[in-house]
């Protein structure tokens, strides 16, 4: 056994090589959202986030003339849906064809320093998955052509919604290390768990990267009422058809008696 | 600025517009004494209300409406319990049927196009037949003609069906089937319109089964509330149709507006108050229909699949 220290300190060294030979160590990104939960009420009409960051020099001096490129990924649970297409048929416009998209991010938002393309060679896009071209919604394979048209509608649709969006300047640098992006949530977010990944990059090549998490719930008296009417529909269209009733009574009450 | 976030329904409506809205359509019923339901289904669809939600939540609200006005009824008499329940049982049966072909429907994509159709259709021909009566109730009137009255009931096609049953309160001895049939077609209407179904109702046990009409009313709304409950509960267990915080909001609104409508209905004539409510009934329809033929602003719709928990 009196071996073992010996190889190990062999190991040591080779690592130690191997390291020697890699580039020097890289600047890291550290990022934060200005809100980790979102509580949707029923005042709630829209919310903007604000993710910031900053490029951490430590381990490496700033080279003054470099570029450096953010980008930043905010994305809702995934769900399924279905795309429709509505056709002329006996004059009236009817749902015909459909194609049915099994994971589907709920909300997906990129944001970049500069258009994308510019920041990073696109098969490294394509490898992160990201940006709207590079984004795999769960497709069943069907004909090539209609599946291209109904998920170019599906991401126009959630672009009209503003669950999808795609900036190319919506985040500043303010100075050599900080920068910021923000994303307007509408009023029809989705709820759950959404991560956020912000990329940094530096002649096309990723540098770093880190990841966070934002909860979006519904809570009081909407979240009763959503999850009552998910987890408990009976109970629910019975508390409905009890207030109707009652309001019905006092109506009487107030208004009818009299005649 | 008063922006409401409608959980189920997942956007955000002005509180006083829905309020607003439940208001007039109240107004109108009590001005006109109809449920007011075929009005409210379309004109919370033309707000942005996925029709299958406006569907089960104006039958919520129209179990509000139909309440005070039973409650009403009942004080002076006139409602046949026996009748209501034997209509109760067939507005059971159509009212599965109905709750069921909307979730098949929604399931196909094509809840909203038959709704908007049979709106069209049903609307159509309510429509058109009160705006022919009222044209020729108000002729009659400027000619000086006084309304005919209807024949005493007599016997027809109805009393040879088999199954008869007695009830006292409307003085009728006559087969369950006619009015287990009605009380279906209503309990149908009411799960796939959101309508209560009193104006298919009143005319089918006056001309069909011959009841007494002050009794009708009464014995309509009785039944109406009953459907109306059980389409709500149906929906809101199979289809999570039902938007609560909206429904409270056409509740409160409704109530007020019933009120000032009824006031209001004593001071205009009857042919009048038909001849308006006709095209207004009208109005609607072609403008359903209108979003139907008109080429669609976006060909592609999407729709979530699936339960959201």
């Amino acid at each position: 056994m009196k071996r073992a220290p010996a190889i190990m300190a062999f190991w040591l060294a080779t690592i130690g090589v191997a390291c020697a030979d890699d580039p020097p160590a890289q600047e890291q990104v550290q990022s934060d959202i200005s809100t980790r939960e979102i509580a949707i009420q029923s005042n709630f009409t829209g919310i903007e986030i604000v993710l910031f960051g900053a490029i951490d020099f430590t381990s490496v001096p700033a080279i003054d003339e470099t570029q450096y490129d953010v980008i930043m990924v905010v994305r809702g649970p995934d769900e399924p849906v279905v795309m429709r297409r509505k056709e002329r048929t006996i004059g009236l416009w009817v749902n015909g064809p459909s194609e049915v998209f099994q994971s589907a991010p709920s909300f997906y938002a990129v944001l970049a320093s500069r258009p994308l393309r510019a920041i990073a060679p696109e098969a490294t896009l394509k490898k992160l998955g990201v940006g709207f071209a590079e984004l795999d919604l769960g497709a069943e394979p069907t004909d090539e052509v209609n599946r291209a048209r109904f998920r170019s509608s599906l991401i126009r649709l959630k672009e009209d919604r503003g669950l999808f969006l795609e900036s190319d300047d919506a985040i500043s640098f303010i100075g050599r290390s900080l920068f910021r992006g923000s994303v307007d949530l509408p009023v029809s977010v989705p709820i759950g768990t959404y991560t956020t990944q912000v990329y940094l990059f530096r002649d096309g090549k990723l540098l770093s990267q880190d990841d966070s998490t934002l909860q979006v719930h519904k809570v009081g008296f909407e979240r009763i009422v959503y999850l009552l009417a998910f987890r408990y529909p009976f109970i629910y269209g019975l508390i409905a058809v009890v207030i109707a009733a009652v309001a019905g009574l006092i109506t009487w009450a107030i208004f009818g008696r009299r005649d | 600025m008063l922006q409401v976030y409608l959980p189920i329904a997942e956007i955000s409506v002005n509180l006083l517009v829905m309020l607003g809205l439940g208001a007039a359509v109240g107004f109108l019923s009590g001005m006109f004494g109809v449920g007011g339901g075929f009005l409210l289904t379309p004109l919370l669809m033309f707000s942005g209300i996925p029709p299958a939600i406006a569907v089960t939540t104006c039958a919520n609200q129209i179990v509000a409406s139909s309440v005070s006005g039973a409650l009403v009824q009942w004080r002076r008499d006139n409602i046949d319990l026996k009748m209501g329940a034997v209509l109760i049982i067939g507005g059971l049966a159509g009212a599965v049927v109905g709750v069921w072909l909307v979730g098949a429907l929604r399931e196909a994509g094509q809840a909203d196009l038959m709704i908007s159709l049979s709106y069209v259709a049903f609307l159509g021909l309510i429509g058109g037949l009160m705006l022919a009566e009222s044209i020729r109730a108000i002729q009659r009137a400027r000619a000086g003609v006084p309304a005919r009255p209807r024949k005493p009931g007599q016997h027809n096609w109805i009393h040879g069906l088999p199954f008869k049953m007695r009830f006292p309160r409307s003085r009728l001895y006559i087969s369950a089937i006619p009015p287990l049939l009605i009380g279906a077609l209503v309990g149908f209407l009411a799960s796939f319109l959101g309508v209560g179904g009193g104006f298919v109702m009143v005319p089918a046990l006056i001309y069909l089964l011959r009841m007494p009409t002050n009794i009708v009313i009464g014995t309509s709304l009785f039944q109406i509330i009953f459907i109306t409950a059980i389409v709500t509960l149906l929906h809101a267990t199979f289809n999570h149709t039902l938007d609560l915080v909206l429904a409270v909001l056409l509740i409160a609104g409704g109530v007020v507006g019933g009120h000032f409508g009824a006031q209001a209905g004593q001071k205009l004539k009857g042919e009048q108050l038909r001849l308006m409510l006709a095209l207004i009934v009208l109005a609607v329809a072609i403008r359903i229909l209108f979003d139907l033929v008109l080429p669609p602003d976006d060909l592609y719709s999407l729709t979530p699949l699936g339960t959201k928990l």
